[in-house]
């Protein structure tokens, strides 16, 4: 059965048909007790089809999952999106604290001296070496970690980058706290500033670390 | 027995088709849509537990999908493959719809994408298919095929169409991207699936 008016009839049912071709099959309708009795068998085909019930497969597929996505072989899943996301987002901390810190340090000196409690220098005379003492040596070791994991191929290639590149820029915000501490050694904010960026880094990268270390 | 750590919640297609829900139903579908969200950032970041309570929820979905797609020959391993290549795209997966949403469709993709590599001989999109396919492949009254068995005897192209559309509810402009035809071909495909599925309402 297929003419010009049992075609349209799926449209019809599904409200697609436009104006004029509804108006005229609706007279035609009126008319032709075999379409409506097919027009209503469509619907109860497509009723039919919208409760059908999901069904669950006989056998548990979870062994089988549980195993493809095992430890080691999930590694490079969670590598591929988590170290970049991880560290694009700290990265991301440390540039709006670092434009502060851009800021602070083109202040003028008076103004500064009078922002802070008598700008009395918080870590002494060497304030710079004080303020990354407490990372350097974590921060060394983690970066030997990550390297080893660099030249192992435990990390992807993707991740390198984003890694390399992020590091780089946090490096860039170090060394911007420096320069600002060099011109202005007794700001409690710069400190401040470069104990905290030292500090996300070391943070970074313990996270990329426990990342990149297989899970169990 | 339950794995440890199991928690029940319903699938998104059981909250998202109770209208009508109490309060206290809201409250716990809420409940439950929250616990699937924790699972699948837990998950993203690498929970197998997690991961196994999504699979939980949504595999049944997921394999009668498989299965009305592409035949219940290829269902387990097909859904195999979806909940596996979820694990490793969940880093992509941005809440903007609901998970179930997310997965359906990664698994609408992904059985189309191993159909064209399994099956050689292309799939027929013309509009006589499904009629003759079904005419010639008729059922006698007394093998009884039930309307899911018959829409398993459907040929391919008017089979994939008619579960996207009456069942998954895509429309034929997604349906026709996704097969790579025409919005019209789509229609014309469903009206000729649901004509040969007529003679199988009440199975």
């Amino acid at each position: 059965m297929r003419d010009q008016w049992t075609d349209q009839l799926s449209d019809y049912v599904d409200e697609e048909l436009a104006d004029a071709e509804r108006r005229a099959l609706d007279a035609h309708l009126t008319g032709c007790v075999s379409c409506r009795v097919l027009l209503e068998e469509l619907r109860r085909v497509r009723a039919n089809a919208r409760v059908l019930p999901d069904q669950a497969p006989d056998r548990d597929l979870w062994p089988g999952i549980a195993r493809a996505i095992a430890p080691g072989r999930s590694a490079r899943r969670a590598l591929a999106f988590s170290v970049p996301q991880l560290l694009a987002a700290g990265v991301a901390l440390i540039l709006v604290s670092g434009g502060a810190a851009w800021i602070a340090a083109r202040r003028p000196i008076q103004a500064r001296a009078t922002a802070g409690p008598a700008g009395a220098p918080t870590w002494g005379s060497s304030p710079v070496w004080r303020s990354e003492a407490p990372y350097a040596a974590a921060i060394a070791q983690l970066e030997a970690a990550l390297d080893e994991g660099r030249k192992s191929g435990t990390l992807d290639s993707a991740t390198v980058l984003a890694l390399v590149h992020s590091l780089a820029t946090i490096d860039t915000a170090i060394l911007d706290a420096r320069h600002a501490l060099a011109a202005d050694p007794a700001s409690a904010y710069l400190n401040h500033h470069l104990a905290d960026t030292m500090r996300r880094k070391l943070d970074l990268l313990r996270q990329a670390t426990a990342i990149a270390t297989p899970r169990t | 027995m339950q794995p440890f750590g199991w928690v029940t919640y319903p699938s998104q297609r059981m909250i998202e088709s109770a209208p009508g829900v109490g309060v206290a139903t809201e409250r716990g579908d809420r409940a439950a849509a929250d616990a699937e969200t924790a699972d699948v950032a837990l998950a993203a970041s690498g929970d197998g537990r997690a991961f196994e309570r999504l699979y939980r929820v949504h595999v049944g979905r997921i394999h009668s999908l498989a299965r009305r797609m592409a035949g219940p020959e290829v269902a387990d391993d097909l859904t195999q493959d979806v909940f596996v290549r979820a694990w490793h795209k969940l880093g992509t997966f941005r809440g903007e719809a609901a998970f179930g949403s997310w997965l359906y469709r990664l698994a609408v993709n992904l059985i189309l994408a191993q159909r064209q590599t399994r099956n050689a001989e292309p799939v027929r999109y013309d509009a006589g298919a499904a009629l003759e396919t079904a005419q010639a492949g008729a059922v006698e009254p007394e093998l009884a095929l039930d309307f899911e068995e018959a829409i398993g005897r459907l040929p391919d192209g008017a089979r994939q169409v008619f579960v996207l559309h009456d069942l998954a509810g895509y429309k034929h402009e997604e349906i026709a991207a996704l097969l790579g035809i025409v919005p019209g071909t789509s229609k014309s495909q469903l009206h000729h699936a649901r004509m040969a599925l007529r003679g199988y309402l009440d199975r």
